[in-house]
């Protein structure tokens, strides 16, 4: 189900009972350090940034069925607040009816914009890149130069092997040593992979605010060049999700392939006795869990399970371990580096806080994405960790700007804001593992 | 309906901004939009022509005195969750007040008090008393999620934690700041004396407190109110006795309650249902609909939950025995199998948790829900519950039936859950027949609605107290000259709400 039509039933399970604006919104007995960090708190980055109640989840669900119902027209203004979300899917966990709000708040995106409103300035121009066969990419670099990252590590270009790397436009283009990171790993685990030339972008960030046509066409390009290898890989949560969530359900078939984050599958091989990291990490580490690859396949396990199921009553609580065990991946894997030591957020794994960029927020609203970072800064400062861990490009960007915002505040105000996030270092898990091994 | 309002115009609008600040009022369409609700307790709702969110009582008072001038129709709501109660219910819309950013909170331990504006959800209440306060509890709605607000349910005289032991929650109310339709702010009870506290709620004269607390924001904003915390003791539990009529939990019940010390003083929650409570919280399609599946797993067609809270282990002890006991001798003496629930510990923290996400499902059945509240002396509620299932039955919709205890079964509180296809044509007019049908037979009966549906309870009601309503449409005269605050479950003026004629004429 993809168009706001065919979620209608879905949307009007909504009864506006605002539970899904708070985290932990059904452990109120959840125990915490303080006040501040202690049973169910508010975990919407844009309503609690905004306030109205069209920034929370729980509005846009309503505007949603206005706009169903023709009560409420498509405007520049309805995009705008529908906008406003990075599609964390904070909210979706919280909802005991099972409604898909961030495929809602999707869908609600595209049925505007289909309605005829231009798309807002920064995603039009993704979209229009995206588009462009001689870029199909957002960040407006030459198509033949994908693979330029490898430098002279040609040999895994377009080679015979049943393993992809699906690298993706960040980190082809901006981010390259997270894919150094992951042929590093690949190369030192034997495994025999190719990366594909021809790759285009997953189409995340033009699904997200609401591009469908150009989306399909990306991918198909991308089905079509990966449906003879037998398991593709990813380093970037937002394509991992895009292929594995988005792919199905827009294309109405299975994917011909198995997917997998890089994380997990170094999880796989620990599971099978093929990792063994020796090295020493001693760091005080908190873990940010990147919502696109832990929530949003967490939540999309659970409806999977349900999805067959003929007995919600008996089988729901089945669906919920299946994605409880999919948020352990990554703790198993940093409790496997020797020295580390890992002190949780308050905010984790499906009731975790965004950081912030994703759903299109990072470009158009970079006041909204600073603020979330902040709030999620903040939270892991209070952890006492001196690294702030996760695997995500955009998840590390919008926390380094974070830092740097909060580095700014201190040079301005002379304060110290330590205490709030300022010291911390991100590190991205695939650069530590390869480090490691 | 006759229209007696005017429409808010941009003048307005832009002296709400004067009052409350640019950033906390808006008229764009998507905003008003992202307010409505249609169900939960009300299906009737329009759309808010502007959305205000005052900070404090200063600013409600100005923003009423500019309705006033302009005759603009207000609607206050707190967390919203009675749903399309907390909604202007008649055209035009009006001025919706989002009192949310009013959320400060004071406790006062040895009076035995806390202060809350009308933005203090359960959610934030309970996390600050747990963590600064543990050995109390605040009065927050025993089912309700986490954005119900303290004030918003006792305005509705809700149902609260403690209920069943307290009253509904506007019995716990010590004191209120009200600001009145014309603008006036002034205090109840022992408040209404400069520099007293909070602590006796007939205060210096004759309380007006059920005007505001019964009106739903008819007769005045409440911009504060002080209410009694109630002591938290941690040793608690939820045992729950089965039965297969409504009798069979009803009688036990009031014979365990009606002592009111003692055990039953402990016995803070008593509430039950029927097995289609269980059934309908999944969905229609994805869950066994035949009763034998419920009996296999435990669940009995009807059963009463006792939860109970006591300051050690033998005063628990004690309770869970005294209750045993009078379940046994009822077994015996009325020749009935009343069996005890084996329930597993999960199912115990469960029902201990507050706030809870327990009721939010009914939308799952199908796509959306209606409580439909009543109160009736405790035992006539089985009557009145075989009626509406059966008309429940009757009308297509399953029987879900919930009923509690409101001080030591003195009272019941009797709730059917319409569950239904918000998406349906024609199903908003199907629930209002058979609320209408329900409706005329109980107030026969002697039985009132609580929460009266604007549409059809409040106008039923008191086409019936005709003399009631006379005096109501007085005081609120007084207190509201240009009728601006919205008819609420008060049917004021009668002609917005019903064509049929008014009590007034007669
Ligand atoms: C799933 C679910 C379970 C529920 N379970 C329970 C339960 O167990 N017990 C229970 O009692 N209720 C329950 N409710 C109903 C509802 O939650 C309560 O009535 C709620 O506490 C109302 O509080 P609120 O802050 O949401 O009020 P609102 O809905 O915002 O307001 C309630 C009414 O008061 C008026 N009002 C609001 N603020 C003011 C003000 N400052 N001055 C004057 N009038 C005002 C509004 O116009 C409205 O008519 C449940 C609701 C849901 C959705």
């Amino acid at each position: 189900m993809t168009s706001l039509e065919e979620l209608r039933k879905i949307n009007a399970r909504c009864i506006h009972c605002r539970a899904c604006q708070y985290a932990y919104s059904g452990e109120p007995d959840r125990e915490g350090e303080d006040e501040t960090y202690t049973g169910m708190l508010q975990g919407c980055p844009a309503g609690l940034y905004y306030g109205w109640e069209g920034y929370f989840n729980s509005g846009k669900q309503w505007m949603a069925r206005a706009f169903l119902n023709n009560e409420l027209p498509a405007s520049k203004e309805l995009l705008e607040v529908t906008e406003a979300c990075t599609t964390c899917g904070m909210c979706e966990t919280q909802c005991p009816n099972y409604i898909d709000t961030v495929h809602v708040t999707e869908a609600l995106r595209a049925a505007i914009i289909e309605a005829g409103v231009e798309p807002l300035d920064k995603h039009k121009i993704f979209g229009e890149r995206v588009r462009n066969e001689e870029l199909r990419n957002p960040y407006k670099e030459p198509r033949e130069e994908r693979t330029k990252w490898l430098g002279d590590n040609i040999d895994v270009i377009d080679k015979d092997a049943k393993i992809a790397y699906y690298v993706g436009c960040t980190a082809a283009y901006r981010q390259q040593q997270i894919a150094d990171h992951t042929v590093s790993i690949l190369e030192k685990m034997g495994v025999d992979f190719t990366v594909v030339s021809d790759e285009v972008c997953c189409g995340s960030p033009i699904l997200r605010t609401g591009q469908r046509d150009a989306f399909k066409e990306v991918m198909k390009e991308n089905l079509d060049l990966f449906k003879d290898y037998d398991l593709v890989l990813f380093s970037c949560a937002g394509c991992y999700k895009t292929f594995r969530n988005d792919y199905p359900s827009h294309s109405g078939e299975p994917l011909p392939f198995k997917v997998r984050h890089a994380v997990e599958y170094a999880y796989d091989l620990l599971e099978e006795g093929k990792l063994d990291i020796k090295k020493e990490y001693p760091k005080k580490v908190t873990w940010h869990d990147p919502c696109h690859s832990i929530r949003h396949v967490g939540i999309a396990i659970e409806k999977e399970i349900l999805a067959d199921s003929k007995n919600w009553l008996l089988d729901s609580r089945k669906a919920q371990k299946a994605k409880e065990a999919h948020y352990e991946i990554p703790r198993i894997v940093l409790n496997s580096i020797p020295g580390l030591e890992l002190v949780e957020m308050y905010r984790n794994r499906g009731n975790s806080f965004c950081c912030g960029a994703g759903g299109g927020v990072k470009a158009q609203f970079p006041d909204l994405a600073v603020f979330a970072s902040k709030e999620r800064l903040k939270e892991a400062a209070a952890t006492g960790a001196e690294v702030l861990m996760t695997s995500c490009p955009f998840c590390v960007t919008n926390f380094n700007d974070g830092i740097k915002a909060l580095k700014k505040e201190e040079e301005e105000t002379g304060k110290d804001l330590s205490d709030v996030g300022s010291k911390l270092v991100v590190v991205e898990l695939l650069e530590l593992l390869d480090e490691l091994l | 309906m006759t229209q007696m309002y005017n429409k808010v115009t941009d003048e307005v609008v832009k002296k709400l901004v004067a009052i409350c600040g640019d950033q906390y009022v808006t008229t764009s369409e998507p905003l008003r939009h992202s307010y409505m609700a249609r169900g939960i307790m009300g299906n009737e709702a329009v759309l808010p022509e502007c959305i205000v969110r005052p900070a404090n009582a200063e600013e409600v008072s100005k923003i009423l005195v500019l309705a006033n001038e302009n005759l603009s129709p207000v609607t206050p709501a707190a967390g919203g969750l009675s749903g399309g109660f907390a909604l202007p219910a008649i055209e035009p819309g009006g001025i919706y007040m989002d009192m949310t950013r009013m959320d400060k909170m004071t406790v006062d331990t040895e009076n035995r008090v806390m202060v809350v504006e009308p933005g203090v959800k359960s959610g934030d209440a309970w996390r600050i008393f747990k963590t600064k306060y543990p050995d109390w509890a605040p009065p927050i709605p025993d089912g309700a999620p986490p954005a119900a607000t303290v004030l918003g349910d006792a305005i509705e005289r809700g149902f609260s934690l403690v209920t069943g032991v307290y009253g509904p929650q506007a019995d716990m109310i010590m004191g209120m700041e009200v600001v009145l339709p014309t603008g006036e702010i002034f205090h109840t009870g022992s408040w209404a004396l400069p520099g007293a506290k909070p602590f006796y709620r007939w205060g210096i004269g004759p309380n007006p407190d059920g005007l505001f607390l019964g009106s739903q924001g008819s007769m005045g904003i409440i911009t504060k109110c002080a209410i009694k915390m109630v002591p938290h003791p941690h040793y608690k539990t939820v045992v729950a006795y089965g039965g297969e009529t409504w009798d069979d939990i009803i009688r036990p019940a009031w014979e365990i309650s009606k002592h009111e010390m003692g055990i039953a003083e402990r016995t803070v929650m008593v509430q039950g249902g029927n097995y289609e409570l269980v059934m309908t919280r999944w969905p229609k399609e994805n869950v066994p609909v035949d009763y034998e599946f419920y009996k296999k797993i435990g669940v009995d067609q009807k059963w009463m939950n006792y939860e109970c809270w006591a300051w050690s282990k033998e005063e628990l002890d004690e309770t869970l025995q005294g209750i045993d006991k009078i379940y046994k001798d009822y077994e015996v003496r009325e020749k009935r199998t009343l069996p005890q629930q084996d329930l597993h510990p999960k199912q115990v923290a469960s029902r201990l948790k507050k706030p809870n996400k327990i009721a939010i499902p009914y939308s799952l059945w199908q796509a959306g829900f209606l409580f439909i509240t009543w109160y009736c002396p405790w035992l006539e509620s089985g009557e009145m519950m075989e009626e509406y299932c059966t008309a429940m039955e009757n009308y297509g919709f399953p029987p879900t039936m919930w009923v509690a205890s409101i001080d030591h079964a003195r009272q019941a509180i009797v709730m059917p859950i319409l569950c239904y296809d918000s998406t349906e044509p024609g199903i908003f007019d199907k629930i209002r027949e058979f609320n209408l049908e329900t409706t005329k037979s109980f107030l026969k009966k002697g039985w009132i609605n609580y929460r009266p549906d604007t549409f059809v309870h409040a106008p039923e009601t008191f086409s019936k107290a005709k003399e009631y309503y006379k005096m109501l449409v007085k005081f609120r005269k007084v207190l509201d000259p240009n009728l601006i605050l919205h008819p609420g479950r008060l049917a004021i003026p009668w002609e917005s709400v019903s064509d049929e004629p008014s009590p007034l004429q007669e």
